[in-house]
């Protein structure tokens, strides 16, 4: 009964917030979808082209790779990033989360080319290294695998942070100190109490830097080498390139099923938390 | 057995420990020594000391001053991990994703016991609590009383040299409170363990405790058993704190007499205060007889005239309020019998009392 008004309320407020979402990405989704089965062979046609096609599967493993390794990397460093949050007083946190927060809100299209700068062939890291050793050093550190995994993972570390932060923060101080008088030194009170406790934020951090590293863009774009182009880059390929509207609409189709493999999962987990 | 060099009987000894945050002085210099399974309490109301001492005697927080000997051993530079301390919180602090086997196992984990020794110590310490059977439950599957059982299951799995209990069951209801006061007693008993106990609840200490040490204001108010904190208390602070007293203003005219103010002479036991100078004469409101005003006084006792003010009935006792014809509110507490024997409201009735109940305290 009260459950029910909760809900009724709950959706009332929810509704123009839902109404703009509907409207604005459910027509040209469908239209994706309907244009995805007009291929010139039937209507699976362009579905069966690109999964046969080499480049598709190439760019998938990349895609499925990209995403892993950036997602792993942004959570070793997040994690670490929290972890020294959580001991901050509340004031300092404050200061330091605005800071974690500052590139977030700072255009992906600037952050890349600052990266170029940065990471180029005389860019800053190489003449420091060159300074340094006094060798004309050239690495190799954009426009290539390493490049991309630097961009990803600037861009998905804040990501990961607020989660595990939250978990973090959630941990009963008092089980620190019990831990402590029972004997237990610090890394095993880090491996018993503070790792599995964080599992929550660390799930939802990393489920959602996954899917979003999965449709990235711009970054493997501007940062990447033609080997490191990921299913998105792909789509504009057939779609501005190649001009094969049905293959990309396809391609569009598959990654939006990819990600939801793994949205739905974390959904409902969270469901079963709350 | 462990091989011990301290001086015999001798759990815990603070030597001139103190803290002070900054310019604030928490705990002033204080000596407290606890005796080998002695059940010590620390009491006081909140911001005496009492969780200072119990966090300096864990090492939560680092003296500002003084030694912490453990059984002989100087451990007041060492971290609280290896003081080989037990400590139960009273928010219990259990780890809520292990089952009640693991958290009972973890003191015994982090000293890498063989996993035989740990199930059978484990075993045994749930089942001296109750727990028998409760070994795969996880913590937010039982209730409070179960939880900070296993809570001391977890201290007494790995037998510290002493156990700290830091208001153990402030988080439970009444009821489950006495009982859980009886088994923690009788654990005390069977285990023969020193445990500090700290409380704000002086039914809680008087029922438990070998001493209490009642605390105010960062200092040690007074220690000693609870008898002594209740019949004999050294200060108006103790009278007041522990159990309910009625303190009489008065001046000592000869050796075992008070003038109280406006009413009179009483006897009270000798001391050896000057004459003259200002006391409260003390007496318990269980001492306290009520009589019609026209009966007689036993020989020997002391007497005040008065007028019914305030009766009331709380079960086993009975509460009477007197006003005294020079104004000051004594309270006597009665055994209760059926309201006809009650003395009425606004009656005239005369309290007394014995000398030897009595206690003279500065004024």
């Amino acid at each position: 009964m009260d459950r029910s008004i909760n809900l009724r309320v709950q959706s009332l407020f929810m509704s123009p917030a839902a109404l703009v979402a509907v409207g604005i990405v459910l027509p040209p989704l469908c239209y994706v979808l309907f244009t995805s089965f007009q291929g010139d062979a039937g209507p699976l046609s362009a579905y069966i082209a690109i999964l046969e096609s080499n480049l598709f599967r190439q760019t998938l493993t990349t895609t499925l790779v990209v995403a892993s390794l950036s997602s792993v990397l942004s959570l070793v460093l997040g994690y670490i990033v929290a972890l020294h949050l959580a001991k901050q007083s509340p004031n300092r946190r404050t200061a330091l989360m605005f800071l974690i927060l500052l590139p977030f809100w700072t255009s992906i299209l600037v952050k890349c080319f600052a990266f170029t700068i940065i990471l180029g062939r005389y860019g800053i890291i190489n003449n420091l290294l060159r300074w340094a050793s006094g060798i004309d050093v050239q690495l190799p550190l954009v426009l290539n695998r390493v490049g991309l995994l630097v961009g990803m993972t600037n861009f998905l570390v804040p990501l990961v942070v607020l989660p595990v932060l939250a978990s973090l923060l959630a941990i009963d101080s008092a089980l620190y100190r019990a831990a402590s008088v029972m004997g237990a030194k610090p890394a095993r009170i880090f491996w018993t109490v503070t790792v599995p406790l964080s599992v929550p934020g660390v799930v939802a951090g990393l489920l959602s830097v996954f899917v979003m590293s999965l449709g990235a863009f711009v970054i493997p774009a501007l940062l990447g080498g033609p080997k490191d182009q990921m299913l998105s880059n792909l789509v504009d390929f057939y779609n501005r390139e190649v001009l094969d509207w049905p293959k990309a609409s396809s391609i569009s189709v598959i990654l939006l099923i990819l990600a939801s493999i793994f949205i739905v999962p974390m959904a409902l987990w969270r469901r079963r938390r709350i | 057995m462990r091989i011990n060099n301290a001086p015999s009987g001798e759990a815990i000894s603070l030597r001139g420990i103190s803290k002070a945050f900054g310019s604030v002085t928490v705990l002033k210099a204080t000596e407290l020594t606890v005796k080998k399974s002695e059940f010590l309490t620390l009491l006081g109301p909140s911001g005496s000391g009492k969780t200072t001492l119990l966090n300096l005697i864990a090492g939560a927080i680092a003296p500002s001053s003084g030694e912490i000997l453990l059984s002989g051993r100087n451990i007041t530079r060492l971290p609280p991990r290896d003081r080989g301390i037990g400590m139960v919180f009273q928010s219990y602090a259990l780890m809520p994703h292990m089952t009640v086997f693991e958290n009972v196992a973890y003191p015994l984990r982090a000293r890498r016991e063989p996993s035989e020794t740990i199930r059978r110590k484990v075993l045994d310490a749930l089942d001296r609590v109750g727990l028998k059977g409760f070994e795969d439950r996880k913590p937010r599957q039982l209730s409070g009383g179960q939880q900070q059982r296993v809570g001391i299951a977890r201290c007494i799995v790995y037998s510290p040299d002493i156990i700290m209990m830091d208001e153990p069951l402030g988080a439970l209801d009444k009821n489950l409170r006495e009982q859980m006061q009886t088994e923690i007693k009788r654990l005390h008993h069977e285990l023969g363990t020193t445990i500090i106990y700290v409380t704000h609840d002086q039914e809680e200490a008087l029922n438990m405790s070998d001493r209490i040490c009642l605390m105010k204001t960062g200092e040690i108010a007074q220690l000693g058993t609870p008898d002594e904190l209740y019949f004999r208390p050294n200060s108006r602070f103790v009278a007041e704190f522990i159990g309910e007293s009625n303190l009489l203003l008065g001046k000592i005219t000869a050796v075992n007499r008070v003038s109280i103010d406006g009413a009179g002479l009483v006897h009270v036991p000798s001391s050896e205060r000057a004459l003259g100078s200002e006391v409260l004469v003390m007496v318990r409101p269980e001492k306290m007889q009520v009589s019609a005003a026209q009966a007689d006084t036993l020989a020997g006792h002391n007497w005040l005239h008065g007028t019914v003010e305030g009766i009331s009935f709380i079960g086993g006792m009975t509460r009477i309020t007197v006003k005294t014809v020079q104004g000051v509110s004594v309270t006597a507490k009665l055994v209760s019998g059926p309201a006809s024997t009650r003395p009425e409201l606004g009656s005239e009735v005369k309290l007394s009392w014995s000398p030897a109940e009595s206690v003279v305290l500065s004024a």
